[in-house]
């Protein structure tokens, strides 16, 4: 791995294509709800490095990597609520990092954590009264609604609820003041598969109206492959590759070779050699093919099936380059 | 700033339902002790702000809401001055709360006769009023007292931390006065027997009393400000 930001085995052009809506946005130029340069901070044993990071407008940026490789502390430092030792986040179009964010903007900021973050004593109802203290852009009714959506109980308490509920609560707050921003930490973990369903198709309408976009920090990938429309993984503190992710799941392969097919791609010159990322495994050697279409004329005898996210980070963190 | 305090109050709300039962059960005992209420509503005022501001710390540190809190429009400066805010108006309430309950013991006791010659004890008296007065703001003032050295410990290093290290720090502050009043170099300027007890008819007058009540009132203001001064140059820098 060498440290710097993959985003050319597909053109960039490949991102979704940024919207303007001056009557939701502040300046007409300011299409990048998140900007992060050179985001660095250094702990005992760990270092966030020089992360660059942007979520247009109209964007839903999945943000992936291994436990302990950056995500809350880059989601953290874009907020504002650690500071960084190098570069600059705006959220917004206003600077984030350094001090503390305008309160007229962090209004406009919905932040979901991986955990139901307020106290565990308050009930449902009392963390909507808490919203409403906070927000001026409260929505009750609309949340309200959304409790009624998501089977919430008004009166039971915080603590009572189990991990999907809660994280449905704290989906159901942010979603009900306002925002234009979503910052969302692990917001699906713990949900079954149909709430998951039922908050993605929350997701997608909140990011289908003008001056929105979402970065989704996320292990389950699927949901990022039925929602994203950029992936960027992060390890050790830097930004692996930041691609649109139709140019993953729907133009790239994996293709299950033996060492003799192997060696064969590899002297065809189709993937500068290079470039030829591979991971052996008990069955052969799994190969990263950058147009799967091309690959299967080129080598119709070699089975290349279609690229996942899992199956793309797996090859970039883990796999090797020959 | 007034957001803060409204969060920070919707917090405390279910606690201070809970600390005021609970204050009126520590003052009945230690009345029943003394045979007196005239320490009654200080001790609900030491309490809730002693309590008041070691609960609000406790609940920055459950499910990280501390650190959740900053994503809201609030900075950190509002979510300290909101804390002391919170501290005061909790200390005020249960001192307001234990003289209007002693008014109200005091009246029942004047107008009915109550067993136990509990009537006697609550019967109306200009010098227990004044006693009781006294003692509130006292407490007030080492409530706050309290409150303004905890406060930043908590700010600095979280609850969990934090009381780990308060019983020593207890510990210091009641010996270093004990070793310095021991040492004798305060003996130049001990006050003579007659001066103390001219200073104690003094207070046992309304004026005395009303000058000491303001004395105290503006003292804990003090102490409390400046512990806020302080807590505010530590949540500035502190890694969440």
């Amino acid at each position: 791995m060498t440290g710097q930001p993959v985003s050319g085995y597909l053109a960039a052009s490949d991102r979704a294509a940024p919207r303007t809506d001056p009557m939701t946005l502040e300046c007409d130029d300011m299409t990048h709800l998140i900007e992060a340069t050179g985001l660095t901070k250094h702990y005992e044993g760990f270092s966030l490095d020089g992360v660059d990071l942007t979520v247009d407008d109209g964007e839903v940026v999945g943000f992936v990597g291994k436990n302990g490789a950056g995500k809350s502390t880059t989601i953290k430092a874009l907020l504002g609520l650690i500071g960084v030792d190098a570069g600059e986040a705006r959220l917004l179009g206003q600077v984030s990092t350094g001090g503390d964010l305008a309160p007229e903007v962090r209004e406009r900021i919905g932040v979901v954590f991986d955990t139901v973050s307020v106290p565990p004593h308050l009930k449902v109802g009392d963390v909507g009264r808490l919203y409403g203290r906070a927000f001026r852009t409260w929505e009750g009714h609309a949340f309200a609604r959304r409790l009624k959506d998501f089977g919430l109980d008004a009166g039971k308490q915080v603590k009572e609820l189990s991990r999907g509920m809660g994280m449905k609560l704290s989906l159901a707050c942010a979603l009900s003041h306002g925002s234009s921003l979503l910052i969302l930490d692990e917001a699906t973990a713990g949900l079954d598969p149909m709430a998951r369903e039922e908050v993605l198709d929350m997701l997608r309408d909140f990011v289908a109206a003008p001056g929105r976009a979402i970065l989704m920090s996320s292990h389950i990938t699927s949901d990022l492959e039925r929602i994203a429309d950029r992936v960027v993984c992060i390890d050790e503190g830097r930004i692996v590759f930041d691609l649109a992710k139709d140019a993953i799941i729907d133009e790239m392969g994996v293709a299950r070779c033996r060492v003799a097919d192997f060696e064969r791609i590899a002297s065809s010159g189709f993937v500068p050699e290079s470039e030829l990322r591979y991971q052996r495994n008990e069955y052969g050697i799994d190969v990263l093919v950058p147009d799967r279409y091309d690959f299967a004329r080129r080598f119709p005898d070699v089975p290349c099936d279609r690229m996942t996210i899992d199956d793309y980070m797996t090859l970039m963190l883990k796999g090797g380059v020959r | 700033m007034k957001r803060a305090y409204l969060i920070e109050m919707t917090v405390l709300k279910d606690y201070m339902r809970q600390l005021i039962p609970l204050g009126f059960f520590v003052a009945f005992c230690i009345s029943l002790g003394m045979q007196s209420i005239v320490a009654a509503p200080a001790v609900i005022t030491m309490l809730d702000f002693m309590m008041g501001s070691m609960a609000a710390a406790a609940y920055d540190e459950q499910n990280n809401w501390g650190l959740f809190r900053l994503t809201m429009p609030v900075t950190r400066r509002d979510v300290v001055l909101a804390r002391y805010a919170v501290i005061l108006t909790l200390g005020c309430t249960g001192m307001a709360i234990g003289l209007l309950a002693a008014a109200v013991l005091t009246g029942v006791a004047s107008a009915v006769e109550l067993p136990g010659g509990l009537s006697s004890i609550l019967a109306f008296d200009p010098g227990t009023v004044l006693g009781m007065l006294f003692a509130s703001f006292f407490c007030m003032f080492m409530g706050s007292a309290v409150a303004s050295v905890i406060t930043p410990v908590y700010f600095r290093f979280g609850q969990t931390k934090a009381t780990q290290y308060l019983p020593m720090m207890t510990v210091l502050i009641f010996i270093i006065p004990m070793l310095i009043i021991g040492s004798g170099v305060l003996d130049e300027a001990a006050v003579s027997m007659e001066t103390l007890a001219e200073l104690l008819k003094l207070i046992e007058t309304p004026a005395g009393t009303a000058a000491c009540m303001a004395v105290f009132a503006a003292a804990s203001l003090v102490v409390l400000g400046i512990s806020a001064a302080v807590s505010l140059r530590i949540y500035a820098r502190r890694e969440l």
